[in-house]
């Protein structure tokens, strides 16, 4: 026991000497939370649109003031023609254009039935696919509000709205998703990167090889390590629930208790992950590869950044294998749907398989004397 | 008679290459012998696998009564060793790192306590005890790794070329130390490259190419080749 704790004294005393490993601790959550989720946000807004106007009436002018007035999109103007339109588009200064028929007013007064063409730049699809959704939404509502005025006695006519509610996250504020995935790279990062570099380090050093010709057990020079970084990890996590509640407001709806219990499991499973990826490794290079590898694909996989439902079957079936799937899972249910240990069994149960898989592995590659 | 090392047809083979070739010497208690070699000679090799880094392909020694392939926790326990990197930590204190070391080794907290203050005190760096290990001179670290490496009081310590880079008055200290050492029964294991320090060992070792080329007294050596220097005999099996 003396020698865990002296061990663990060791390690928070190197931890607070380097100034680099500390900045990295304090600076990555920092940096992480205030600058990310406002980068990678799939809001649209400044949707360049302009307008070609065949009719010239009040309807069209109405429905071409509303975008005026719309914060989500810059206009551009009445365009005199299609090729105007097209040149504009070409060198990308324009995202969208709306084009009015002929006749465009008559129609919809006599017939109940007109058409627009919205034509979009598809080059960033997102964009196109979002802002199409935008500019519809527009016109829908000016419809409706001209629905409202020119037959208010046929309020009782049948109309059929769609409305869309969206749970968990009403105003589609993609903040909300962004920010708990952050909280998700933020613990796999010093769970596998700093333990991998810290262990990796000591092997440069030739450290180690004074710490292995002692009679310390395997046991003890592993949890000696662990113990620190999984403190490390831990503390960085209460952090980035601090941050994601002052700068984003969002505050866990399920247990916080809970959300830790399960978060000290992950982080073991990280560590053990960090500490095998050192046994591996001749060197710091080396490590950070292997690190940023299995992290790249972990991410990419677990649908923190693209929706999961639109990969191919075997790369879902992969996720079976991905810890960060299973911790984002269990991100996204407490924090932001409120969920409770019922929701998150099967999580619970995958990310203890792991932890325990990967850490014995762990002990088994550190080998105290080499072949 | 009990040697305190007794290596028997010690070999490690890397892959297709034979690092140390079935080796046999030893070591008596108390003794500072000397193991001489070109680099590559398979000098480190052979200390480590005797420290209990290093698995030997074949063959077995007995080091501090303890069997290397069946008890080598015990061995870690009876030994000392001082690499050939400087490997105290750097971003931890003097008197942390001895602590660090002493602790490991299960000496009590407060046997521990005074050996350090002794250890500190007689190596004239007392004042130093709360300073960063990574701030003081080569030759200190050196000094430093050697009185680190006899805190639990080992019976047997290894050095590995501990004096490598510091400077002959900080040499002549260190062997000064070695001899002090010695004399309380601690049994000197030594690596080296500098002939001259082969002539202070009660008795040098010289191996070639992973094989034990001879062993014996220094003066008895250059009797028996004809020389006057170590060097000389050195330069013989080096150039073979």
């Amino acid at each position: 026991m003396r020698v865990i704790l002296m061990l663990i004294k060791k390690e928070f005393l190197q931890v607070f000497r380097n100034p680099l490993l500390m900045s990295i601790l304090i600076v990555a959550p920092l940096v992480q939370f205030l600058l990310f989720p406002f980068t990678a946000d799939y809001e649209i807004k400044h949707i360049n649109i302009a307008f070609i106007d065949h009719d010239r009436s009040s309807t069209s002018q109405d429905i071409i003031k509303k975008f005026l007035g719309s914060p989500y999109f810059i206009t551009h103007g009445i365009l005199p023609s299609n090729d105007h339109a097209q040149a504009l588009m070409l060198r990308d200064e324009i995202d969208f254009t709306l084009e009015f028929p002929v006749d465009f007013e008559k129609d919809l007064v006599n017939q109940q039935k007109t058409e627009i063409a919205i034509t979009a730049n598809a080059i960033n699809s997102v964009k196109a696919g979002i802002g199409t959704a935008y500019v519809q939404n527009v016109i829908a509502e000016y419809m409706n509000e001209l629905m409202a005025v020119s037959k208010p006695d046929q309020g009782s006519q049948a109309q059929i709205l769609a409305t869309n509610v969206y749970w968990f996250n009403e105003q589609m504020n993609y903040k909300n998703l962004i920010v708990p995935g952050i909280l998700v790279i933020l613990v796999t990062l010093i769970g596998a990167y700093v333990t991998a570099l810290n262990i990796v380090r000591e092997k440069e050093l030739g450290t180690i090889e004074q710490i292995n010709v002692t009679p310390i057990k395997r046991w003890q020079f592993i949890v000696g390590k662990m113990i620190p970084f999984w403190i490390l990890g831990m503390a960085e996590f209460i952090i980035g629930l601090i941050l994601m509640k002052l700068v984003f407001g969002i505050t866990v709806q399920g247990s916080i208790v809970l959300l830790l219990g399960i978060t000290a499991i992950y982080l073991l499973a990280m560590l053990g992950l960090g500490f095998f990826i050192s046994s591996v490794s001749e060197n710091q290079l080396q490590a950070m590869f292997i690190v940023f590898f299995l992290f790249i694909v972990f991410v990419l996989l677990s649908g923190l950044f693209t929706p999961t439902e639109g990969m191919p079957d075997w790369a879902i079936k992969l996720n079976y294998l991905n810890p960060l799937s299973f911790y984002m899972d269990v991100i996204k249910i407490i924090v932001l749907k409120g969920g409770v240990l019922q929701d998150v069994k099967i999580q619970i149960i995958a990310l203890s398989c792991m932890a325990v898989i990967i850490d014995t592995a762990a002990i088994l590659s550190y080998q105290e004397n080499s072949k | 008679m009990v040697f305190s090392i007794d290596v028997q047809d010690l070999m490690k083979k890397f892959g297709d290459f034979t690092a140390v070739d079935h080796i046999t010497f030893q070591v008596k208690r108390g003794e500072i012998f000397g193991f001489l070699g070109a680099n590559g000679a398979g000098k480190t090799t052979a200390m480590k696998m005797m420290c209990g880094l290093l698995r030997p392909t074949s063959g077995n020694a007995t080091i501090a009564g303890y069997s290397l392939k069946t008890q080598s926790k015990q061995i870690k326990k009876s030994i000392g060793y001082m690499s050939q990197k400087f490997s105290l930590y750097n971003d931890l204190s003097l008197f942390e790192n001895m602590q660090l070391y002493g602790t490991i080794y299960g000496v009590k907290p407060a046997i521990l306590k005074e050996r350090i203050h002794d250890s500190l005190e007689d190596l004239g760096m007392d004042k130093y005890a709360n300073k960063l290990v990574g701030s003081i001179p080569l030759g200190w670290k050196q000094k430093l790794a050697f009185a680190t490496a006899l805190l639990h009081q080992p019976d047997i310590v290894f050095l590995d070329e501990p004096t490598s880079g510091v400077d002959p008055i900080v040499r002549r200290e260190f062997w000064e130390r070695i001899y002090k050492t010695a004399s309380t029964g601690v049994t000197i294991f030594v690596t080296t490259h500098y002939m001259d320090e082969a002539e202070y060992c009660e008795r040098i070792s010289i191996m070639s190419h992973g094989k034990l080329m001879l062993i014996g007294t220094p003066t008895q050596i250059k009797i028996d080749m004809k020389v006057d220097t170590i060097e000389e005999v050195f330069g013989k099996f080096v150039k073979r």
